[in-house]
């Protein structure tokens, strides 16, 4: 990333625009964004929504790729879009509206679909987020970013259901946080994160709080590895398991079949969840049959709302890693929009 | 594939056309209505309404992103309404006005919907929407975030716990002899300068004549007990008088003076007064003066460019362009008081910012606290909550998602036997820090706490009456009324909420023969009905009645009872049940008090002076919800300082 830009002080304009912002992650972060480089790939609705808040917060530079049409669905759950746009080019009709946010965003739409774009494309990239992909597309994508060393994000739904993925490869992270009776140790923490320093600090303005810095290495794994070895046992007790969304094993099942399309029957579902739940140790029957049929019905279907919670909490992350925060997504979540159960795994 | 396609995939046909024949009440038009205006139009809702009370201020943009920099100044609830006409497909209707405003929005307005969805920033509003849901019995969808951190709770009058049922944190409170004394953290200066300093000099107010005596002739609280200190605040305040005539006459040379006195002379009095600085309990540190060499160098400067510094409002300044900056912006608010009359402190006014920021560092470094620099202090001074988009979104996500369920309109998650205890609440949980493998926390509903005074200790109804009848209809006969149609005894106690007056008791019969319009009982008044306990220590359960009055009623005579039962409860302890059922009651005389300074004060405005919101009785209600962090806020208007 391009953090050792040197004009990287705000204006006094922009200290206003931002100024809520700023005093939640500072002005150092907040300059940090204005020079990131960041590609979004397809602007459906989780699309639209992580455009809104990255170019409200003030991002340096956006890409859209997109190559699609809109179609009158869209006009339900896209809310850049109009009723005269149906038929267009979803870009085409929805940069003005983009730009509109903020005008301090340098912005590029590209009507071209990303897998026909030169690998060497993507370098220019500080980050790249993927929307409403198929799995081999995930594949691809990933493939790229782990090339060219680009953290990637990657989300979609079904219905009330939704996921993200994230590949930050390797991460170092600061959190600060108030001590604990017992400090904190240096050392591995969990399956990917190891803590690597840990420094104690007083309030400036209250000598009796005592604060820690720790600095976290995050590891990561690829897209492909997680679907294949993902699992939770031995990470789960079996009241853990029995209150485990069937969303989840519904989730893996629907990626492992979903190849290149968002095509699938019942059968096909219910087949491939069998192998699902095996892998990740969930007992078959703790999944809950209308769950099954529920997610076979909406599997592809955009909703606004679940939208509204996936395109936040990617948006809110990609902020924290450029502004070096604090501990970011590691490494996959599943929204449950019934039960708002939002449980974060390391795979 | 129509436009309501995907909407119908997820809740079928049939809850459909209930979503489309949908009336939704909306509050609030910031960052959390903005994000929820947007998904309720495209779940499709039929119709929503929104109420606002705001314009549109720059700091907003970063977040609420239905209005654009030529929106700024306009008011939010027409400009959202304006602003996602192209994609929607529901009957928008937007109110410019205050939700706790009885006139603009009396109870009957309120039962025309099905859902109330509040977005609102500030204590009081919740409190007041939360009791009209209690009174309707009508759905509410509660949130709000701060920061990082936000929630949404979704309340089913007596089905799940209330906004009250848990305890809220209230606005931090210094007391009065740390500000004007012994200041130790940068905001005791803030405050100083904000609330005494800045509102002597500029706000237009009458110099307290009877500074000494509060009106019932009672001594009046000084914060303090220490005769010397009392006898140096009497002064102090007299001589601040002194300075507001400085400030009136608007005389540049003599704000030198006003340096002298508030930085040298008084701070020097102050040393005088040992027991503050010898008791070794009180831990204080000595103040030093302002040398008055300084003070003369600056002022020699005053006249000259600004140095460049004073444009960079991030970095902290020293105590000589501290001082420079003071005298300077003195002048500047001076000549502005010639045509503006009165100043009122303002975040957003940069020239009134400046002379707090300034005013306040200099009295840090006075007493050896660290300044600060502007951009910090204006956090501070203008009780900023940190908004961002992202927590928003989030929020007004969840709370929309989770309307549906509340409205049962979710095929295939279907409430069983209307068992709303099986809905969730949520807040976020990683971006808060409590947690690293969760990135929300939600837990059921718990049903209302027994001892929450808003919905569990009283029943709730709305009293119905014509215009005429509020004019012929005396208390006497309202109790006897009350008495023959829930069995209450004619010894009831009845107090109007909105200031607590008490109107009759079971030794209080004064006012019998009053009429209600007589005793200022109006649209909106809310009366607390509570009984004394009989022989077998059982009480009647306390009542609030809401008072609607009918003004294009036909029937002169109209008076209509609600439709309620009002049962005989236990009594457990006397003590307890002084806890928990009767409102504190307050005399009328509104007092002097001024042992501590409430840091709350940019709410007030809010309100209509002669509507004010309905009381907020007790509040000691020990269930506390950790869970429930603290009363988060979208914008910027209440403090709360960790
Ligand atoms: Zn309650």
């Amino acid at each position: 990333m391009n953090q050792d830009n040197k004009n990287s002080t705000l204006s006094a304009d922009e200290i206003a625009l931002y100024d809520r912002q700023i005093r939640l992650w500072g002005m150092a972060a907040q300059a940090r964004m204005r020079h990131a480089k960041v590609l979004l790939i397809n602007l459906g609705s989780i699309g639209t929504e992580i455009t809104k808040n990255i170019v409200l917060s003030g991002i340096g530079s956006l890409t859209i790729l997109d190559d699609h049409e809109v179609e009158e669905n869209n006009l339900g759950t896209q809310f850049f879009l109009d009723s005269e746009s149906v038929g267009k080019l979803r870009l085409d009709v929805t940069q003005a509206r983009i730009k509109d946010l903020n005008p301090r965003v340098k912005l590029e739409f590209d009507t071209a679909n990303f897998k026909n774009k030169d690998e060497k494309y993507f370098k220019q990239f500080d980050l790249v987020i993927g929307t409403e992909l198929t799995t081999n597309e995930i594949f691809y994508i990933n493939s790229i970013t782990r090339n060219f060393n680009i953290p990637l994000y990657v989300c979609g739904s079904n219905g009330l259901f939704a996921y993200i993925f994230v590949d930050l490869i390797k991460f170092e992270s600061v959190d600060e946080k108030l001590k604990g009776t017992r400090p904190t140790e240096v050392g591995k923490s969990s399956n990917n994160k190891e803590i690597v320093d840990v420094v104690m600090y007083t309030d400036e303005d209250d000598d009796k709080k005592i604060y820690e810095k720790i600095k976290t290495v995050h590891n990561y794994k690829m897209f492909r590895d997680v679907l294949a070895t993902a699992t939770l046992k031995g990470k789960l007790n079996r009241r853990q398991l029995k209150r485990i969304s069937s969303a989840v094993p519904l989730t893996f099942a629907a990626l492992n079949i979903a190849k290149d399309t968002c095509e699938i029957s019942l059968s096909q579902l219910q087949e491939t969840l069998e192998k699902a739940t095996d892998q990740l140790g969930v007992p078959i029957e703790n999944v809950n049959k209308d769950y099954i049929q529920q997610f076979s019905n909406q599997l592809g279907v955009e909703f606004a709302p679940v939208a509204a919670v996936i395109g936040g909490a990617v948006s809110q992350d990609l902020i924290n890693i450029l502004g070096k925060r604090t501990s970011p997504i590691n490494n996959f979540i599943i929204f449950d929009g019934t039960t708002l159960d939002m449980p974060i795994f390391e795979f | 594939m129509g436009r309501h396609a995907n909407v119908i995939k997820i809740v079928g046909e049939e809850n459909f056309q209930k979503i489309r024949t949908s009336k939704i009440l909306l509050i609030g038009a910031g960052g959390i209505g903005s994000e929820l205006l947007k998904d309720l139009i495209l779940i499709s809702f039929g119709e929503i309404h929104l109420v606002d009370l705001d314009t549109i201020d720059l700091s907003n943009l970063n977040r609420q992103f239905l209005f654009r920099h030529n929106d700024i100044k306009k008011a939010k609830s027409d400009t959202a309404i304006k602003a996602v006409s192209h994609f929607s497909d529901s009957k928008l209707v937007s109110f410019f006005g205050n939700i706790m405003n009885t006139e603009q929005f009396p109870i009957h307005w309120f039962s025309n919907y099905d859902i109330i969805f509040n977005a609102l920033d500030n204590l009081p509003a919740r409190r007041y929407v939360n009791k009209i849901s209690q009174f309707l019995g009508m759905p509410l969808m509660e949130s709000g975030t701060s920061g990082f951190d936000g929630y949404i709770q979704p309340i089913i009058p007596s089905l799940t716990e209330c906004f009250d049922c848990t305890k809220k944190e209230t606005p931090k409170t210094f007391p009065v002899c740390t500000i004007r004394s012994t200041p130790n953290q940068p905001i005791h200066c803030i405050v100083w300068a904000k609330n005494f300093l800045f509102n002597q000099l500029f706000t237009n107010q009458q110099t307290e004549n009877s500074d000494n005596e509060k009106s019932d002739g009672s001594e009046k609280d000084w914060g303090t007990t220490d005769e010397k200190e009392i006898e140096r605040i009497k002064q102090e305040t007299s001589e601040l008088v002194d300075l507001q005539n400085i400030v009136i006459e608007n005389n540049p040379n003599k704000i030198i003076n006003i340096l002298e006195k508030l930085f040298i002379n008084d701070i020097e009095k102050l040393l005088l007064i040992e027991n503050l600085w010898t008791n070794t309990n009180l831990n204080n540190k000595k103040p030093t003066p302002i040398s008055r060499k300084i003070i003369n160098q600056m002022t020699t400067k005053k006249d000259e460019q600004d140095p460049p510094i004073f444009k960079q409002l991030d970095k902290t300044w020293s105590i000589d362009e501290q001082i420079l900056k003071f005298i300077k912006i003195t002048q500047t608010l001076m000549n502005r008081l010639q045509t503006e009359k009165s100043i009122e402190f303002d975040k957003d006014d940069n020239d009134t910012l400046e002379f707090v920021v300034t005013a306040a560092n200099i009295r840090s470094y006075i007493f050896g606290i660290q300044m600060k620099s502007i951009f910090d202090s204006k956090q501070l001074a203008g009780n900023i909550i940190p908004a961002i988009a992202t927590t928003n979104a989030i929020i007004a996500g969840l709370s929309s998602l989770s309307s549906l369920r509340v409205l049962n309109l979710l095929k295939y998650a279907e409430l069983k036997d209307g068992k709303f205890t099986d809905l969730n609440m949520a807040f976020t949980s990683k971006a808060s820090n409590f947690s690293q493998d969760r990135y929300l926390t939600n837990p059921k509903l718990a049903t209302p706490s027994c001892k929450c005074s808003v919905c569990s200790m009283v029943v709730r109804g709305i009293l119905k009456v014509s215009t005429e009848k509020l004019k012929t209809l005396k208390l006497i006969d309202l109790i006897t009324l009350l008495s023959k149609t829930y069995g209450y005894t004619l010894s009831i106690s009845v107090i109007d909420t909105k200031d607590q007056r008490l109107l009759a008791d079971f030794d209080f019969d004064d006012l019998y023969e009053k009429s209600l319009h007589d005793l200022q009982i109006s649209d909106g008044s809310i009366l607390f009905i509570s009984d004394e306990e009989d022989e077998n220590d059982m009480v009647r359960k306390s009542m609030e009645l809401y008072i609607d009055v009918d003004k294009d009623s036909t029937a002169t005579n109209l008076i209509e009872l609600p439709k309620i039962d009002v049962p005989l409860i236990t009594v457990v302890t006397e003590a307890s049940k002084e806890d928990i059922t009767k409102p504190e009651i307050t005399k009328l005389t509104t007092s002097g008090d001024e042992a501590i300074v409430i840091l709350d004060d940019t709410e007030e405005p809010h309100h209509v002076d002669n509507k004010r919101p309905i009381s907020e009785s007790d509040d000691k209600n020990d269930s506390v919800h950790k869970k429930v962090k603290k009363v988060a806020d979208d914008d910027d208007d209440v403090i709360e300082l960790d």
